[in-house]
């Protein structure tokens, strides 16, 4: 544990060397989930709502969706570095520092600019809960927490995965990005607007829908995504997020066991 | 004498972008992925069918030539951080017109590597979901014409990015940003023929629609001549506009340049 604070202190501290490039590149993630924001904005003045949601309702599971993923971005860009880290055979280093490879590779990097999408998904959440007069209570808190945290531990399970690709490819990872960035893009929207597999791929093979949608549509109060499932199931589902993680964590230390370094 | 060096500086860059075939691959099949995803949120949210397939096909056009708003010429700018820029200034061309050449050359070969594999990739997704031709042959050469000036105007903010960097040698944030910029004003997040219709007609007029949305425009709807020619102009216009400021950030740049290394 002390080894994480010392780690997060230290990404903190060189951010804060380069203060002008840290300040553009956070203005640029402000565009970027702005620019995201704005075509939802678009499409619900053009459109009245999308499908039985409400505007705001949208709104809602936009600002959700993104504030769980930018929290994750911030916490494991590290993740995102380990195809350089096994090119360049830096990864050699890590192996044989007395403290586990899959903690030291998550903390490597952190990337605080994602600040910037933060802001953004945020205040989408609180103008979409303002506009829908949401009656908050503990619980309907304690559900959103808990399934942040689960959808969090899933986003990490799935950039780990890229991470094991590495082992096998430098290259071409792009197409894992896919389940990552793709996931974001497909499920700021709720799942019951698409069909076919794609509502299959994010419910049942990366469960977004499960761990995050579903609770939130309790929390919107709204039935329909459920399919007549009782409102009180869905607590079980975020944890469907840390078995993935874990699952995929398994098979990154078999790699790891395996791993030839490529380094002089 | 003159021509050739730059006919030459074409087809070097032509040949050297050529060879990134693997890379051109991974990333068309995440651009099919996230069209495919897009076309799917439409099919839900627009009733209206003719509309529907008109944004289906806006949004593949934008996925084919997606890789056109980046910078080809990422050498040139790895160049001016690095200092070996100077062996470029030594040559004894326009610089300017010789990386508007590089720049294009390198745009044209990377859209024609993705143009055919793509095209036979959406041929997997259901008939609704894929690319529909022109309107008619004539609406096809106008698209054609009109998207050679937007790819020129293209070059000139990836050369007026470069300009910056000579000053700043900062190559991530303002990269970012402009991208970004093109991007969402361009009509990549969200076809600008479907935002509602006030704002439409503020966004036609802007910049960055002259890149891809007015060329999509008349491979959608086959324009009369004096259309045409009126939004030809346009494209024209602001083609002439971000011309001059390349071109005078590049001469007052070039000049006060630092160069990094020893």
């Amino acid at each position: 544990m002390r080894y994480v604070v010392q780690a997060v202190r230290m990404n903190l501290r060189r951010a804060a060397q380069y203060r002008s490039s840290f300040l553009l590149q956070t203005i640029a993630q402000l565009i970027m989930t702005g620019g995201d924001l704005w075509a939802v904005l678009m499409l619900l003045e053009r459109f009245g709502g999308m499908g039985h949601w409400g505007r705001y309702e949208i709104l809602f599971f936009f600002g959700a969706m993104h504030l769980v993923f930018s929290f994750t971005e911030i916490a494991d860009r590290g993740l995102g570095r380990f195809s350089s880290m096994i090119r360049t055979g830096s990864f050699d280093t890590v192996l044989v520092r007395p403290r586990g490879a899959l903690l030291q590779v998550m903390l490597a990097e952190m990337d605080p600019r994602r600040i910037g999408s933060i802001l953004v998904a945020l205040t989408s959440l609180i103008v979409a809960s303002r506009g829908l007069a949401l009656r908050w209570t503990a619980a309907k808190i304690l559900l959103l927490l808990w399934s942040a945290m689960g959808t969090g531990c899933l986003m990490m399970g799935l950039f780990l995965l890229e991470a094991v690709v590495c082992f096998f490819s430098v290259q071409s990872i792009e197409i894992v990005n896919v389940l990552t960035y793709g996931g974001r893009q497909v499920c700021q929207y709720p799942m019951d607007l698409y069909t076919g597999w794609i509502r299959t791929l994010f419910t049942a093979v990366v469960p977004i829908a499960l761990c995050l949608q579903m609770p939130v549509s309790v929390i919107l109060e709204r039935q329909e995504m459920l399919a007549g499932m009782q409102p009180g199931w869905v607590w079980a589902f975020p944890l469907l997020g840390p078995c993935v993680f874990g699952l995929i964590a398994l098979i990154w230390m078999a790699g790891v066991r395996h791993y030839r370094s490529t380094g002089t | 004498m003159r021509l050739k060096a730059y006919w030459t500086a074409f087809a070097v860059q032509a040949k050297q972008i050529s060879r990134y075939r693997a890379a051109a691959f991974g990333g068309m099949v995440t651009q099919a992925f996230f069209g495919t995803m897009l076309v799917a949120l439409y099919d839900t949210l627009i009733g209206d069918r003719t509309l529907f397939r008109e944004t289906v096909t806006y949004v593949w056009i934008q996925q084919i030539f997606f890789r056109a708003f980046f910078t080809s010429d990422t050498e040139f700018n790895e160049q001016i951080i690095q200092g070996a820029v100077c062996y470029t200034l030594l040559r004894p061309v326009d610089l300017h017109l010789w990386c508007v050449i590089r720049e294009m050359a390198g745009k044209i070969v990377n859209v024609l590597m993705r143009l055919v594999p793509m095209v036979l990739l959406l041929f997997l997704l259901p008939e609704a979901w894929r690319i529909r031709p022109p309107e008619s042959t004539l609406g096809l050469v106008q698209f054609t014409v009109s998207l050679g000036v937007g790819f020129l105007s293209i070059a000139q903010i990836n050369l007026i990015v470069s300009a910056v960097l000579m000053r700043t040698m900062d190559n991530k944030g303002i990269t970012a940003m402009i991208n970004l910029i093109m991007m969402i004003l361009g009509g990549n997040i969200i076809p600008l023929t479907i935002v509602p219709e006030r704002i439409q007609t503020l966004l036609r007029y802007q910049p960055f629609a002259q890149m891809l949305d007015a060329p999509i425009r008349m491979y959608l709807h086959t324009m009369s001549a004096p259309e045409w020619l009126l939004s030809l102009g346009i494209q024209l216009f602001w083609l002439a506009a971000m011309g001059c400021l390349s071109r005078g950030l590049w001469s007052r740049n070039i000049r006060r340049i630092e160069l990094q290394g020893g």
